[in-house]
């Protein structure tokens, strides 16, 4: 039972110890949980991404990822292709018009 | 009148009817948080909203189309905004604003448990949401509640594979189960039902301990569960799940989804479910299967329909079983006879809902309507039980408010009609329920004290009137503690045969009770949720006491002869005390620990000594850790749970000496399971019984089934060793409209 327990542990944090990675903070253009959704979704399934987690309110994402697969710019071009801003890389104007009209810039300013 | 129920919108579950979203905004000023008078609180887009009261308390009706967004707002404070999806209906909120004097960085950030004590709710609900149910991926209701304290499930026999659910000690028969408000589950389905309810089609599942509402019928006496399923509008366009397990016990599940018509009015759904448990297991060398083996189907197809008056679901939920267990079939030409248990169950079962909400906001009118056709045919050896049932439910409740949503409440009448036949051996227990009733229930929302009143009447055919009153308080006594109490009367008629069919697996003697007379139970109890923040995360603490006293009850005494299992009506006192204390955790922002401990003592006369029930642990503990990775793609559960000894009534052996060991060993069972989640794809691999505990002869005189000492059901403890089981799941979602 304890060799179970202790390989499972060991499981849980071999995933974040290994490779060269890098942290990183990109300011994005997200407005709602909405949002976060779907731009940790789309880094979380990109190659060579560990985590990226959003926090809404500074709009900034925390992103992990593996120097050898991506580089800073094509992760975010990755957010850009979801239709936000990400640091100096403006959202792709088509991927704007695809999201749902909350999601877009100042869509979550009420009046 | 009846103009005023042309409706404007109408949302359909009575649970949710008038989805709302209550909580309470904090203003924070440097350190200082304190309710904040006068904020605004309004939809965004809507043209009035709500303004909170001195304690910082709101309450605000939510439109039907969700997901949409609570703006709030202060003089002199950061306006903040919060999404609400229709899974939030209920959720309280606690909102801080922050003063314009503080960096615009900290605001909110809510995570929200997949396992929670509501803490709106007045009355004691653990909900157990999709991503606790995805935790415990095999195979029906029974392995829902895995990962859950409060509800215990229990192997009931060593042939038949059922198992039994029990609540605060008590049989399953007490609790009572309902799939979307509609009481489930009954009758002939009391004892194996469970395994009828894919874990597949499960959204969500609400559990209440103690009496439940009074809208919901009489017979919720240890607790309620109710059972939301995957809804047509909801669910995914389409989502698989293939299931294999170490035994070749091979599953697929299929459910769908989609829109009818342009307009987006109509939905449907589909639910299929198939399993098949082809091979013979028989790993502690008996002769008898660990495992029945057999094949059980099930379809439901269900319509939603979205008027802009009105709003309605119906649909047919059919299925089919067959399971064989009993001594493996190479003993098929022993010369001691061939021990066989065959177990046919069939269902047939449509369901209705129709609701409408009045002009007049607050209002609305709906029914519930419930079918269904049940046999079921179970043979253990040479004891052969025959069973058929039809049923029919109907209940109609108003909706109402007094001036405000302070002062709410509910009336309305309900309909059971149930013609059961039951036999085995020479005892016949045939018998026609027709029960009309009525109720009422009055609920006040103040800032703090909140209470449930209610009460109903039922008139039985057989048993004239039945009065069952019901209250639950809730009290906030601060920001993080809530007080609850609840008392009440709930009462059912008993089904001796067929709520006790696992006991047919041994050759001990049915006495009949003299007469049937309706179980009567009252129950009180209480309950503390605290909440606290640790290492800057959500915990909570709860402790609840429940108090069962039965004024009548179907006693089954396994003690007072061993050749008998003799069924009375009670005599003397019945009651359960039940203590539970839950600690939820998060020691690090991806693992949450959950710690709960239980003790039950549950005593009726038995052979003439009051005395602990039998297969009911005193002690029992229970430990969850649960790891999501930060990129939410890993997740893995681990579950220990610790019986401590139950005592088991004692037995005549072979050699016609008695038992001498009547209590059951302390032990722990380990599950645990990894999932990966990939876009649309999901694999699992999970371990049930990890440590491989096995109760070594479950069955006495194994060898002679025939013989007048055979008995299968002295059972404390899992028959079968460590399982493992591979699956994937797939799914797409449905496409929303904007």
């Amino acid at each position: 039972m304890k060799g179970v327990l202790t390989i499972l542990f060991m499981m849980f944090f071999v995933g974040s110890m290994t490779a060269q990675t890098k942290d990183v903070e990109i300011k994005t253009s997200a407005e709602c949980g909405d949002c976060k959704v779907r731009i940790e979704d789309k880094l979380n399934y990109t190659k060579g991404v560990r985590f990226a987690e959003l926090d809404v309110p500074t709009k900034v994402v925390t992103v992990r990822y593996n120097e050898k697969k991506i580089s800073l710019e094509e992760v975010k071009e990755a957010i850009a292709e979801v239709g936000y801003d990400a640091d100096e890389v403006k959202a792709k104007t088509d991927a704007v018009k695809a999201l749902p009209a909350c999601c877009r810039p100042g869509g979550m300013k009420g009046k | 009148m009846k103009k005023s129920i042309i409706c404007i919108l109408c949302v359909f579950f009575f649970g949710t009817l008038n989805a709302q979203i209550k909580g309470v905004v904090y203003g924070s000023n440097n350190k200082e948080k304190e309710p904040l008078y006068g904020a605004k609180v309004k939809l965004l887009g809507a043209n009035r909203g709500e303004v909170t009261g001195e304690d910082g308390k709101f309450e605000l009706i939510l439109p039907k189309e969700l997901p949409d967004t609570i703006v709030f707002s202060a003089m002199g404070y950061y306006p903040d905004t919060i999404v609400v999806t229709k899974k939030d209906r209920f959720i309280a909120l606690n909102v801080t604003l922050y003063s314009d004097q503080l960096l615009p960085e900290v605001v909110v950030s809510v995570k929200k448990g997949t396992h929670s004590i509501s803490r709106l709710k007045t009355l004691h609900v653990e909900e157990i949401g999709s991503g606790e149910l995805r935790k415990a991926a095999c195979c029906n209701l029974s392995e829902s509640f895995e990962t859950n304290a409060s509800v215990d499930v229990n192997i009931t026999d060593a042939v038949s594979g059922a198992k039994k659910i029990q609540m605060m000690g008590l049989d399953g028969v007490y609790t009572q189960i309902q799939f979307e408000n509609i009481p489930y589950l009954k009758g002939l389905e009391s004892s194996y039902g469970l395994g009828s309810i894919p874990g597949t089609w499960i959204e969500s599942i609400q559990i209440t301990k103690g009496t439940g509402n009074v809208v919901n019928g009489y017979e919720s006496m240890a607790g309620l569960v109710n059972l939301e399923l995957k809804k047509p509008h909801e669910m995914e366009a389409l989502y698989v799940n293939a299931y294999v397990n170490a035994m070749a016990r091979t599953e697929i599940n299929l459910n769908s989804g989609f829109k009818l018509g342009k307009k987006d009015k109509w939905s449907s759904g589909w639910l299929v479910h198939g399993s098949v448990l082809p091979l013979e297991m028989d790993n502690n060398g008996d002769k008898f299967r660990d495992v029945p083996n057999g094949t059980n189907i099930s379809v439901m197809n269900r319509y939603h329909y979205q008027g802009e008056k009105m709003e309605a679901q119906f649909g047919f939920n059919a299925h089919w079983e067959d399971k064989t267990g009993g001594q493996i079939s190479a003993m098929r030409n022993d010369p001691n006879g061939y021990y066989q248990v065959l177990r046919n169950a069939r269902h047939v079962d449509v369901f209705a809902k129709t609701g409408f909400f009045s002009e007049r906001p607050g209002h609305s009118f709906g029914v519930l309507y419930n079918f269904k056709y049940q046999t079921l045919d179970a043979l253990f050896g040479i004891r052969d039980f025959e069973g058929v049932e039809k049923r029919g439910y109907v209940n109609a409740i108003y909706d109402g408010i007094f001036g405000t949503t302070d002062h709410k409440y509910k009336i309305g009448a309900s309909g059971v009609y149930s013609d059961m036949t039951q036999r085995v051996d020479s005892l016949n227990a045939d018998r026609l329920d027709i029960v009309p009733g009525v109720f009422g229930e009055y609920t006040y929302t103040g800032s703090r004290l909140s209470a449930v009143i209610g009460a109903r009447g039922d008139y039985h055919n057989l048993y004239n009137f039945q009065f069952s009153p019901r209250l639950h308080l809730k009290y906030i006594l601060t920001e993080w503690t809530d007080l609850r109490l609840t008392a009440g009367k709930g009462w059912r008629v008993p089904n001796y045969i067929v709520d006790n069919i696992s006991l047919l697996a041994t050759s001990r003697t049915w006495i009949e009770p003299a007469e049937i007379r309706p179980e009567v139970s009252w129950n009180i109890g209480g309950s503390i949720v605290q909440s606290f923040k640790l290492f800057g995360r959500n915990g909570s603490l709860a402790l609840d006491f429940y108090h069962t006293h039965f004024e009548n009850q179907m006693i089954v005494d396994r003690d007072v002869d061993v050749n008998q299992i003799v069924f009375k009506n009670l005599e003397g006192r019945s009651f359960s005390n039940s203590f539970q204390a839950e600690l939820s955790v998060s020691p690090v922002k991806t693992i949450d620990v959950r710690f709960a401990y239980k003790y039950l003592d549950v005593r009726a006369t038995y052979a003439g000594a009051f005395q602990q029930q039998v297969m009911v642990p005193a002690h029992r503990g229970f430990v969850n850790l649960a790891y999501l990775s930060r990129s939410k793609r890993w997740e893995f559960d681990i579950t220990a749970s610790i019986f401590g000894e139950q005592r088991l009534p004692v037995n005549m052996l072979p050699d016609s000496s008695l038992t001498t060991r009547n209590k059951g060993d302390v032990y722990t069972l380990l599950n645990a399971q990894i999932t990966h989640v990939y876009k649309r794809w999901d694999f699992y691999l999970g371990g049930e019984n990890i440590t491989n505990y096995r109760q070594e002869n479950p069955i006495i005189d194994a060898e002679n089934p025939f013989s007048p000492r055979f008995d299968a059901t002295r059972v404390w403890a899992p028959i079968f060793g460590v399982n493992v089981y591979f699956g994937v799941r797939f799914s797409i979602e449905q496409k929303k409209k904007e």
